[in-house]
Formats: C-alpha cells, structure tokens, sequence
C-alpha cells in the first residue's frame, strides 16, 4: 500500500516538472534571430466570418520572413482562437506575455473580447497594434502602448452623410441601424452631421439583432420617402433589408459603413441586391493595381491559395503593415521604447490600407481616412474617391 | 467498514483519516499551485486560467446541486451566472459597497432569480423545464442589453480591487477565489448530506413518493432552485473582477449549455465530478489549440485541417476533439469522470486481483 502511494506520489512530482522554464530574455520576445508577436481572432463561433484578419497577417509574416525577416530577425506569428470569447482572449493574452513572451499584439478583432486584454497588456507595458474595430475605447484614454489605426465609426458615419448630402445631392436620408453599441455609434455620427447642418434624418428605424421579419421596417423606409438610406448592420440585417425594400418596390440609394465592404461576400448572400451600394473602404480594393496588392495577390496564390482574397483577409495584412514599418525604423536595436519612438514619428506611413499618422502622446488614433465606392453589378467596386480625411 | 451507528456519523465530512489527510494533502497541493503554475506553466497554465476553472468549477457544483442532485434541469445558468456578475459590479462601482459585501449581495440577488424561476418548475418537467429555463436566461442578457444601467450592450468595466493599497493581482485573485471555493465546495458536500440534500434526492429519484414522505416539494424545489442560483451568481461576481470587463453578449446560450456540459461530463450527482468536469472542460476548451505547436504533429494537423476542412486551421481538429472527449466519456462511462475515479479507486483497492 505505502509503495502504490509512494508511486502516485511520484508520478504527481513528475509531471510537475516535465514542462521547461521560460528563458530569461533583454527583451520580451526579440531575440537575436525572432520577433515573437501574436494575434487572436475568432476562427470558430458566431464571429467566425472575422477570424480571416488573423490569418491575413500570417500571409504578411509569411512574405516578410521570405524577404529575409526585418534587422536580420525573422518574425514570429502565433495565432490563437478565441472563439469571441473574452473570458479566452483573457487567457491568450495571459499566454501571449507569460508563457510565449511575445514582443506585442497585432491586431485582434472584437470590442469585449480586446477590453478584458486591453488594462493587462498595458500594465505589462506590452505594444498593442491596431485593434481591428473603430472604437473610441482604444483611445480613451490615451495609452501609451496601444496604438489604434482603424477608422472611427462615429467619424466615418459622420462623413459619409456629409458625402451623400453635399457630394451626391441627396436631401432626404433615412437610417436603418441594428440595436446595439455598434449601430448606435453609427447614428451618433450621422445625426452629429445632420444637427450641424440643422436637419434631420426622414425616418430612423432600427432592428434588434435577433429580428428576423423586417418587412415593418422596410415599409416604413418606403413611407419617409427618403432618396438615400444609410444602413449601420451586420450582414444578414443588411441582406434582409435589401430583400424586404426590393419586394415593396422601394429603391433608394443605399450606403453604408467599411465593416460590410466586402462586396463578394454581400453580393452572395444579397442575390445581386447589393448592386449600386455606395460604402467607405479602409483599404484598395481586391483587383486593385497598387504594386503592393499585385505582389501580395501573388503571394496569397503561393503561400495560402485556401483562403479567399477577401477585404478581411488582407486587411490582416494592411493592419499589421505600420506595425512592421515601425520595427523596421526602430533598427537592430529593438525594444518597446524604440518601437514606441519610431511609431510616434510615423507621418502619412501607407501600405495597402488607409494612410498612418502619430503625433507623440496626444494622438493614437493613427488612421483618420476612408475612401467610398460604389459596387458595381459584377460585385467589384468601383473607386468615387481618392483617401477622404474623417477625423481631425 | 461503512456501518454507520447514527445520523452524525454520516454526515461528517470526513469519513475516514485517510481522506482527511488525503484532503489535506489536496488542500496544500491547491495552496502551492499558483507557485507550481508560474514558475513552470504547468501544463501551459497561467494562475488566470487556474482562477477561470475553479469559478467554473463553483458553477458546476452549484449546478449540479440542481441537475444531479434534486433532478431539476437547466439551460439557463448562464443567466444567474450575468446576473451575479453585473450585480456585484454595480454594487462595487455604483453603491460603492466594499468587495467583500457585494459578491454575497450578488449571489443573493441571483438566488432570488433562482427562486422566481423554480416557481414555474413546480409544474414543468424535463424538456418543458429546459425550454422555460433556456427562455430565462436569453432573457436575462436581453434585458441586460437594454439597459443603460447595466451598460447597456457596450458592458461594464469592473474597477480594479485593492488589497492593502496595492491593486490585485492574479495570484491574490486565487487565494480569495479558491478560499471561497473551498468553502462553498464543503458547504455543497454538507448540504447534500443532510436533511436538505436528502429532500434534493428524493425528489430526484420520485418527486411523488417524496412528496408522500413529507418532502415539502415547493420548498424544497425552489431551494434547489435559489441555492443553485447562488452558486452561479457568486461564481459570476468573481468572474466579472478576473476578467476586468464584462458585456451581456459573453453570456450567451452556449455558456449555459457547456455548464452544463461540465456537470453532466464530471458526473450527475457528485461534487468532485463537478469540479473535475468543470476542470477538464476549462481546460480544453482554452488550451486544445496549443497542439499546433507541438513539432511534426502540429504543422501536420493544421496542413491536413487547411486542405481537408476549412481555414480555420487548427480549430477545427481542437473542435472535434473537444466534442469526441466529451462524447466519449458520457458513452463509456455515464457517471462521467467521477465514474472513472470510482473504478480507478476499485481497482487500486482490491490490487492485483
């Protein structure tokens, strides 16, 4: 009996013991031959659709350390699903600093999911790169290792109004937005334009989440007789709409934010109806020209031919591109410090997404344009505008 | 061996001396983990996911107290589970109440929702329960929504708890969780031992013969009910202060239903089952990914993932795995892991034969 316990025992020592201990390093996740840096993104679950940025950015990673890696140092890129689960993001950011010990975060999609995360790697003074929603809470307060790159909702709403009211002619504008934080900052931007202008919005009509029978909604679209509707929803509200409206007869022009601008996609589960919408974008468009995009189309058919040229694929990579210029200024000699000076002095920085500003501590919100255009019947886009400033 | 002489003999915590000082050993093992957990990432935990599985762990119980105990279903918990969690927070942010009355406070509410939703338990039953129950905790995170008290869908952020002027960290974090852990773990084993838990089970095995034994069923439903919920609302208070940031959509049905796989997979009707199960799916659904980084088979899995199933990429191996354990535990052994602990022990006790 006393040897079985003693055995018991020992296996329980062992197994304390099989995992190694983490090195001790100069700088958290630079050695001299890796950048460690990490990234979660639903790739299960209900935001799953999302979880494309995450894999973007290995696409990028995978490019650079082609390329022979940045200062002699080849990057890192680990990859945790979170499900949309903040309890987990929490946990993978915990994995990211004590266990991987990564350089900084990049990316990362979802509001609660980033906020359980966002006061930890603060306080671990670990750089946080472009969180992949247009909050304010990413800079409110200002932090000084998170630097936020996304266009603000409120700012694009704001100026997208401004573009179909002063631009396109459009007097009469209705709002058709989803019930929740993200349709509400919508709202907030168009009708901060409206008020400027001392107008209103003909009709604002809005859906809950779990609304499935918009033919209410869609008449009352048509009853205000408005010329342009703005629609601030998620996919399957945007499709619903448009299918409702289409039935009635009612045509407006639509428009909406740069979070349903992969036309593809809303073409596809729109049936068509898609044609015609005028949204703001956050980077070039799939069959752009731009010399980045051509060698990054080749290096999708390379090295991940699985996956779809989406607008979210590679905004994987336009969100993670100011992060590599700003560990490629800060030299050989990387370290937070250096990376936080060399992403201050970042001024008009542009990759294949919007272009990338920083002035010192006052400012974090590094991406202040988008530009619009409208889709076209074979599910392309076609460019109205060149990059539009939306936030001062 | 097992022969009890009276009442208080079977209801001592202890059985014999070798569980106590098996228990001790135990509670010294939990007292060095976070220790054991940071200096050698255990298993690829941090102290954090430690904290998650044992809150996890004090909803299973509380569950299980209700589901294996007293035979009452629920696909609701996640909703006792948000209801704790933005209670205490209120308490703490708004009322200014300190911490430590807040938690119970949150509890306490939380039980109160328990004991409205066991009214209507009196009169439904298995799948009927599990629709009103289900129906209640999407209400809950709804109602949450929708009010900008509660944050409204945006969510709270929970102020940062001081211990002696310095904020807490993880490591304080599981002391204070795992005390209250432990307590609510004895208290749950003493409940079931004594006159109330006898009540749970009778109505568990015959609500009608109990009910002609004495067995006072609107009582002792909506106990069940209101004990359960509080459980799940302290779990949920301290949930809201490890994470930092709580928002009603992370309270969602599939929470609910993997509480409910956690009791179910640890074994209906046993507090350790409760916690192992708590404990293994916690720890899988958080950690199953890490198999990417193990060499050869990693890349290998991930390849066969991207060419055969979808990008997701090694998801979707951690997915099927995660679903094929807990399939196969409830297949070979219905009383879930707590099952195999009992054959285990068995089979160490009558060794070599």
């Amino acid at each position: 009996m006393v040897k079985k316990n003693l055995i018991f025992v020992g296996l329980l020592v062992f197994t304390f013991f099989i995992s190694a201990p983490a090195s001790a390093q100069a700088v958290r996740g630079v050695t001299d031959t890796e950048i460690l840096i990490g990234q979660w993104g639903p790739q299960t679950g209900p935001a799953a659709p999302w979880g494309a940025v995450a894999r973007g950015t290995d696409l990028l990673v995978k490019i650079i350390n082609e390329e022979g890696g940045i200062h002699g140092r080849k990057l890192k890129y680990f990859l945790r699903d979170d499900s949309y689960m903040p309890a987990k993001t929490k946990a993978i950011a915990k994995e990211f600093v004590e266990q991987i010990g990564v350089f900084a975060v990049v990316g990362g999609v979802g509001v609660a999911t980033g906020m359980t995360a966002r006061d930890y790697l603060m306080e671990n003074k670990v750089p946080w790169f472009s969180p992949v929603t247009g909050v304010y809470e990413w800079i409110h307060p200002i932090q000084k290792h998170l630097f936020a790159m996304y266009p603000l909702y409120d700012d694009e709403a704001f100026n997208l109004t401004g573009y179909l009211y002063e631009k396109l002619g459009f007097k009469k504008i209705a709002m058709f937005y989803q019930n929740d934080d993200y349709g509400k900052q919508g709202v907030m931007g168009v009708e901060r334009y409206l008020l400027k202008h001392k107008i209103k919005l003909v009709e604002k009509v809005s859906a809950e989440v779990t609304d499935r029978d918009l033919s209410t909604h869609a008449l009352k679209l048509k009853n205000s007789g408005a010329e342009a509707v703005i629609m601030w929803t998620m996919p399957t509200h945007a499709a619903l709409i448009l299918a409702e409206t289409a039935k009635i007869g009612f045509k407006p022009q639509w428009a909406t934010s740069n979070t349903l601008s992969d036309s593809a996609l809303m073409m596809g589960i729109t049936r068509g109806l898609w044609t015609g919408m005028i949204n703001s974008n956050f980077a070039e468009l799939p069959d752009s020209n731009h010399p980045l995009m051509v060698k990054y189309r080749e290096a999708h058919k390379k090295f991940a031919p699985q996956e779809r040229w989406g607008v979210f694929y590679y905004a994987g990579m336009a969100f993670a591109e100011p992060f590599v210029e700003g560990v490629r200024r800060a030299g050989r000699n990387l370290t937070t410090e250096s990376w936080v000076k060399a992403m201050e002095t970042m001024k008009d920085f542009q990759g294949i997404g919007l272009p990338v500003t920083y002035a010192g501590l006052k400012d974090r919100q590094g991406g202040k344009h988008v530009f619009y255009g409208k889709v076209k019947p074979d599910g392309n886009i076609e460019r109205l505008t060149e990059w539009i400033k939306i936030t001062k | 061996m097992d022969i009890k002489r009276n009442y208080y003999e079977d209801i001592e915590l202890f059985k014999s001396n070798t569980i106590l000082v098996w228990s001790i050993l135990f509670l010294i093992f939990l007292a060095i983990l976070p220790w054991l957990v940071m200096k050698y990432h255990l298993l690829g935990l941090s102290v954090y996911i430690v904290n998650l599985i044992t809150v996890h762990a004090i909803v299973a119980v509380g569950l299980n107290i209700l589901v294996g105990f007293t035979g009452q279903i629920s696909m609701g918990h996640a909703g006792f589970f948000a209801i704790g969690a933005f209670t205490t927070v209120i308490f703490v942010l708004n009322v200014g109440l300190p911490f430590y009355l807040a938690l119970p406070l949150g509890g306490f509410i939380s039980s109160i929702f328990g004991f409205l939703l066991g009214l209507p338990a009196l009169r439904l039953k298995g799948p009927y329960l599990a629709i009103a129950t289900l129906g209640f905790g999407m209400a809950v995170t709804t109602t949450i929504k929708h009010l900008e008290f509660f944050g409204g869908r945006m969510g709270l952020q929970a102020p940062k708890l001081y211990l002696f002027g310095t904020p807490m960290k993880d490591i304080h974090f599981y002391y204070m969780i795992m005390i209250i852990a432990v307590i609510m773990v004895i208290g749950a084993v003493k409940l079931i031992k004594t006159r109330v838990g006898r009540a749970f089970i009778a109505i568990r095995d015959s609500d009608i013969a109990a009910e002609a034994m004495g067995v006072n069923l609107t009582y002792y439903k909506t106990l069940a009910f209101a004990v359960s919920a509080f459980y799940t609302g302290v779990a949920g208070g301290l949930y809201a202060f490890i994470l930092g940031f709580i928002n009603p959509e992370s309270f969602h049905l599939i929470m609910s239903i993997t509480f409910l796989a956690m009791v179910v997979v640890g074994g209906l009707g046993s507090i350790m089952g409760s916690i192992a199960g708590a404990t293994l799916m916690t720890y899988l659904d958080i950690k199953l990914q890490a198999i990417q980084d193990i060499s050869l088979i990693g890349p290998a899995l991930v390849t066969f993932s991207q060419k055969y199933m979808s990008v997701a990429g090694i998801s979707n191996i951690a997915v099927i795995v995660y679903g094929l354990i807990m399939i196969l535990i409830v297949l070979f052994e219905p009383l879930g892991i707590f099952g195999f602990w009992i054959r285990t022990k068995r089979y160490w006790k009558t060794w070599p034969f």
